[in-house]
């Protein structure tokens, strides 16, 4: 019985094999016709796709690298064409920051750094002893200041740690504009309705990564789920690194993270 | 007397039954179905949210019909760069499987200001380590070419290093033998 044994082995191997090609070549025709939502794009976040989503079993984290910030804005193009975000408004954008030897720091993002950064800045005669790009976005914090002061519930913070707004709630009192302390948030100049960064939550819930994350074509954004212990974020916030929050001492602990900050 | 003053305090007990029987029943009727599930919100939301049909669908349903621009972008130096950044978002070229819009392919001047969006070295704050910078005029000079060329003359933009390195190659056997 022996002599048989490796026989049977080296067929099964042909077999199992025949047949990871065959499901490799039958997705592959199914990604062709394309007619569903997302759901045909290979998975980018994983876990999403297994079986039924739990709201409670994910806490998903942002990082920023901004010693990989090239400050070339694909990232705001996405955002605008993912969303439609009307002109002067920004759910996402890049900020230039130049430190000079006496502790001064300058900023400045025009048009949010949609159209890239061309030209150094001519407007300052500073000795540079620093610079640097800083995309924001929304901060996802777990004690959102936003959610606390809307009267009708139409902002609110998902089990699964993403602080959305419901545009058939909203009256558009701006209230929480006022009360976001990183300025996320804007005022839909058609609907009237509170608007901001959703971390791409519909494409999270697709398996997908948001779509800046998606387009930063030197990985300074990183997106995943902190509770896989396997993510690539899980192992980035481990370290070594130095990793920080905005405005920390405001104790509204957001999930976005800054590294190099 | 004392009917009189009974009748009184059931007018008033009655009225205040009326209008908590009238605030119960403007509550329900106004209370949206799912408010209140996970919080002081409405948990439907939640679902209408993730239901928003995404515009950007990442690089592998291009490459499944742009075969030939796939096998040069994997493989060159731009591989981490998203087609939809230059291009546009999926969603305005085809729906629900089939072609309805002509993406835009930059040209001349304006691929130039495309390229400079990442490969400027005048704006600082692009280490070396992450990302390769040129000076513009001085590039040109510098590589002895005219002055009104554009990055696509030298560079495919899809793998921009795939026919310099090709060309190096030449030259250096040439060099050797």
């Amino acid at each position: 019985m022996d002599n048989t044994k490796p026989t049977i082995d080296k067929e099964r191997r042909v077999f199992i094999k025949k047949v990871l090609e065959g499901t490799i070549a039958g997705s592959l025709l199914l990604v062709l016709p394309m007619n569903a939502g997302g759901e045909k794009i290979p998975e980018q976040v994983a876990g999403i796709r297994d079986g039924e989503y739990d709201l409670t079993d994910h806490d998903f984290a942002f990082i920023v690298d901004i010693t990989r910030c090239i400050g070339c804005g694909s990232c705001c193009v996405a955002d605008k064409k993912e969303f439609d975000v009307p002109d002067g408004h920004y759910r996402t954008w890049v900020e230039r920051y130049l430190k000079d030897f006496d502790g001064n720091v300058y900023v400045d993002s025009p048009n949010g750094g949609l159209d890239g950064y061309h030209n150094p800045r001519t407007d300052i005669d500073v000795n540079v002893r620093d610079t640097f790009f800083v995309p924001k976005l929304c901060n996802m914090c777990k004690e959102p200041p936003c959610v606390q002061v809307c009267p009708v519930g139409a902002t609110f913070r998902t089990p699964d740690g993403f602080v959305l707004v419901d545009h058939k709630r909203c009256v558009g009192c701006a209230y929480c504009i006022q009360a976001c302390p990183y300025s996320v948030r804007f005022l839909h100049p058609v609907t009237k309705t509170a608007q901001k960064c959703t971390w791409c939550y519909h494409r999270v819930r697709k398996g997908l990564l948001p779509a800046c994350v998606n387009v930063c074509p030197t990985s300074a954004r990183k997106f995943g789920d902190l509770k896989d212990k396997t993510s690539e974020v899980y192992k980035i916030l481990q370290g070594p690194g130095v990793f920080s929050v905005l405005k920390s001492d405001m104790g509204t602990w957001p999930a976005l993270y800054y590294k190099g900050a | 007397m004392q009917s009189s003053y009974y009748s009184h305090v059931i007018r008033i007990v009655l009225g205040i039954v009326a209008l908590a029987v009238l605030g119960f029943i403007g509550k329900t009727v106004l209370t949206p179905k799912s408010f209140g599930t996970y919080g002081h919100y409405r948990a439907d939301a939640i679902e209408e949210e993730a239901n928003i049909e995404i515009r950007h669908w990442t690089n592998a349903p291009c490459f499944a019909c742009h075969a030939y621009e796939a096998n040069l972008h994997l493989y060159g130096t731009h591989k981490t760069i998203s087609c939809e950044f230059c291009h546009g978002p999926y969603a305005d070229h085809v729906t629900n499987g089939k072609k309805t819009g002509v993406l835009p392919v930059k040209k001349g001047e304006d691929m130039k200001i495309l390229c400079l969006r990442c490969h400027n070295k005048a704006i600082q704050a692009r280490p070396e380590a992450v990302i390769k910078t040129v000076t513009m005029p001085e590039h040109l000079k510098d590589q002895k070419v005219k002055l009104t060329h554009t990055c696509n003359q030298c560079h495919h933009v899809h793998a921009p290093l795939k026919y310099i390195n090709r060309d190096k190659q030449i030259v250096g056997m040439q060099g050797d033998s």
